[in-house]
């Protein structure tokens, strides 16, 4: 069953600035939804115009097909999390989990088992009379989602909830985010700048560039077929190769002495890719191009080597190579590549859409 | 940080202005006040006599004194709380306003720089029962305003007269609380089903509560000692002893009346109430409620 649907919604300011020009996307009952661009991108902005705390310039939204634009966020029954928490400072834990309910009018024996369920639940027992100042990150953390989770809503809106904890909780909460998902079957919209939180997290994926959704997907979907550079430039770390070719009769041409034969159609500018990780080294004789090395990171599991690609002309492609376990070439060295065509992503320079 | 002087002297001398100020209009004539207060001098300040306690036993022994002690407090909260209702009322409409946010700012500050004799006579003249504008709309209202004959009426004008000049400051303080509260807090409660009206009671108000604190003490002190101006050019303490705050009453006891001693005695009181309400504040303020 379909529970949201944006229907062509945009923004745009009273000060003239269109933020959002246009986003349609629907979202099934219990799906996680992660929006994912560069900081600007209106990824935020979406995600209050569904919490109601930005109105909606054009087209439509509705949830669970009713149309929600003129609705309080009070009435559209969502939960939403934020960056900062904006836990209430001046209210115990109870007292803030308790707060929706209370305004509701639920009997207070009712809230009162509902606080401790979800507090049971997210390990908050013996710190609800706390107050927020007295816990740590990751217990606010906790709060901020118990506090959602106690009104049971259709949705659950976050705001780049983990932005605020030091690396390791991150991916703790990231961990315990998607099993309390899962278990509560609630239809999720998740806010992040992080490609790996957005590719670990999402059923579906929404990468956002200037206000317009580039491409919606499952992650792997995203990864295997990036639809635009932009999103084969955003998701995967490190990101995409991607250089500038000319799509002729005998293949991708690079530069003038580098040619990577294939048969195509297509006839012009492009924009060639390939993932760090499909590059395969290779020797002189079976090589595709060679690779003048840079620089090397060794990270034990996996070595990051940064170079280009040898020309004549001197000023060849950037280029990183992924090699998995320890490898130790010698800057300023050359190493040979294959880039296997099964792996290559090929774009139109104008449109900027996937060949 | 601290930073070290060469010579030992130059950080007396700069400090020298400022304590010279002190000693001569705070510490030398409180010292008189100290001494004065022990003695009984006659009009003229010719001769004078060692009394001991009398003034002060005269003094809490005197009816007329506990009169003014209640009009003080009935006229210093009376001037905190409507001068911090009406200074929230309108900092909550300035937040709001979004377009000529600093004008209506601006204009809700200038009180503040009128001289308190001045506002005096503003209002004094506004509320003249025989020509001030509101006095006669009043009247025309079926009101028979006459602050000269009416002690309650008497305590209206001077509340009211105090209350507008501090009303600024208020505003400015509550101002800068309700900036300082976060938006997503109020978001928060939005989201949470909170209507605006209980979104202010019980988020945005306990927040403020350092704030309102702080201010009530400040009121509290600028009704009971720096109101003596506006009192003096409206109802000069009447009629009768409407009016007349302790503060009000050292002058007028002591420079319409001539009872140096009394006076001096009931400036002793003063400074020991001041002495108070500063241990007050700095202990309560400096501990004011901390949220992260």
């Amino acid at each position: 069953m379909t529970d949201v649907i944006l229907e062509k919604v945009g923004k745009t300011y009273p000060n003239g600035y269109q933020a959002i020009p246009s986003v349609d996307l629907s979202i099934e009952e219990g799906e996680f939804i992660v929006l994912v661009g560069p900081s600007g991108c209106g990824k935020s902005t979406l995600l209050r115009m569904v919490a109601g705390l930005e109105s909606i310039s054009t087209g439509e939204l509705r949830i669970r097909g009713e149309r929600m634009n003129e609705k309080e966020p009070a009435e559209r029954d969502i939960a939403m999390v934020f960056q900062n928490y904006a836990l209430y400072p001046h209210m115990s834990v109870y007292d803030n989990m308790a707060y929706g309910l209370k305004n509701r009018g639920i009997a207070k024996n009712l809230i009162e088992e509902k606080v401790s369920d979800v507090a049971k639940m997210l390990g908050l027992t013996e710190l609800l009379q706390r107050k927020p100042r007295q816990l740590s990150g990751g217990q606010r953390q906790r709060v901020a989602m118990g506090r959602a989770m106690v009104r049971d809503p259709k949705v659950f809106l976050f705001d780049e909830p983990l932005s605020n904890l030091d690396a390791k909780l991150r991916v703790q909460m990231r961990v315990e985010i998607r099993q309390l998902q899962r278990k509560l079957g609630t239809t999720t919209l998740y806010v992040t700048h992080d490609q790996v939180e957005a590719m670990t997290l999402a059923d579906r994926l929404v990468v956002l560039n200037k206000g317009k959704a580039e491409q919606i997907g499952t992650p792997m979907d995203l990864y295997n077929k990036p639809a635009t550079p932009f999103v084969a430039a955003f998701i995967g770390s490190p990101s995409m190769n991607l250089i500038d070719a000319t799509l002729t009769e005998q293949g991708v041409k690079i530069s003038e002495a580098l040619t990577l034969p294939l048969s195509h159609q297509h006839r012009g500018d492009i924009v060639w890719g390939i993932r760090p990780e499909h590059l395969e080294v290779s020797d002189e004789q079976n090589g595709d191009f060679a690779l003048r090395i840079q620089a090397v990171e060794s990270l034990g599991a996996e070595t990051l080597i940064h170079g280009k690609i040898e020309t004549e002309s001197a000023n060849g492609e950037s280029m990183v190579v992924r090699l998995s376990g320890p490898h130790l070439p010698d800057v300023n060295s050359l190493m040979w590549l294959t880039a296997p065509m099964s792996h290559w992503h090929l774009f139109d320079a104008k449109t900027q859409q996937r060949l | 940080m601290t930073v070290t002087f060469p010579q030992k002297g130059l950080p007396w001398l700069l400090l020298l202005p400022q304590l010279l100020v002190t000693a001569i209009f705070f510490l030398w004539p409180a010292e008189q006040a100290l001494e004065q207060a022990f003695y009984q001098e006659d009009a003229f300040g010719l001769s004078r006599e060692f009394i001991g306690l009398e003034n002060f036993i005269d003094l809490f022994t005197d009816p007329l004194y506990y009169q003014s002690m209640l009009t003080t407090l009935v006229f210093s909260f009376s001037v905190a709380i409507v001068g911090m209702s009406l200074a929230l009322f309108l900092a909550v409409m300035a937040d709001r306003v979004i377009r000529g946010k600093l004008a209506y700012q601006t204009l809700l500050i200038w009180p503040y720089a009128v001289a308190p004799v001045l506002a005096g006579v503003l209002w004094w003249i506004l509320f003249d029962p025989s020509m001030g504008p509101i006095a006669l709309w009043l009247k025309s209202a079926g009101v028979d305003w006459n602050h000269y004959l009416d002690g309650n009426q008497a305590m209206i004008l001077v509340v009211i007269a105090s209350t507008w000049k501090q009303i600024s400051y208020n505003f400015l303080f509550f101002l800068a609380g309700l900036q300082a509260v976060p938006r997503s807090l109020i978001e928060a409660a939005a989201i949470d089903g909170a209507s605006p009206f209980k979104r202010f009671w019980t988020i945005v108000f306990p927040l403020l509560s350092p704030t309102t604190f702080f201010l009530l003490v400040v009121n509290l002190v600028y009704a009971f000692f720096e109101t003596f101006g506006v009192i003096d050019a409206t109802t000069k303490g009447g009629p009768g002893q409407s009016t007349t705050t302790l503060v009000y009453k050292v002058f007028d006891d002591g420079f319409v009346g001539l009872d140096l001693g009394g006076s001096a005695a009931q400036s002793v009181v003063l400074m020991a109430i001041v002495g108070l309400m500063t241990v007050i504040q700095f202990r309560f303020i400096e501990r004011k409620v901390q949220y992260s």
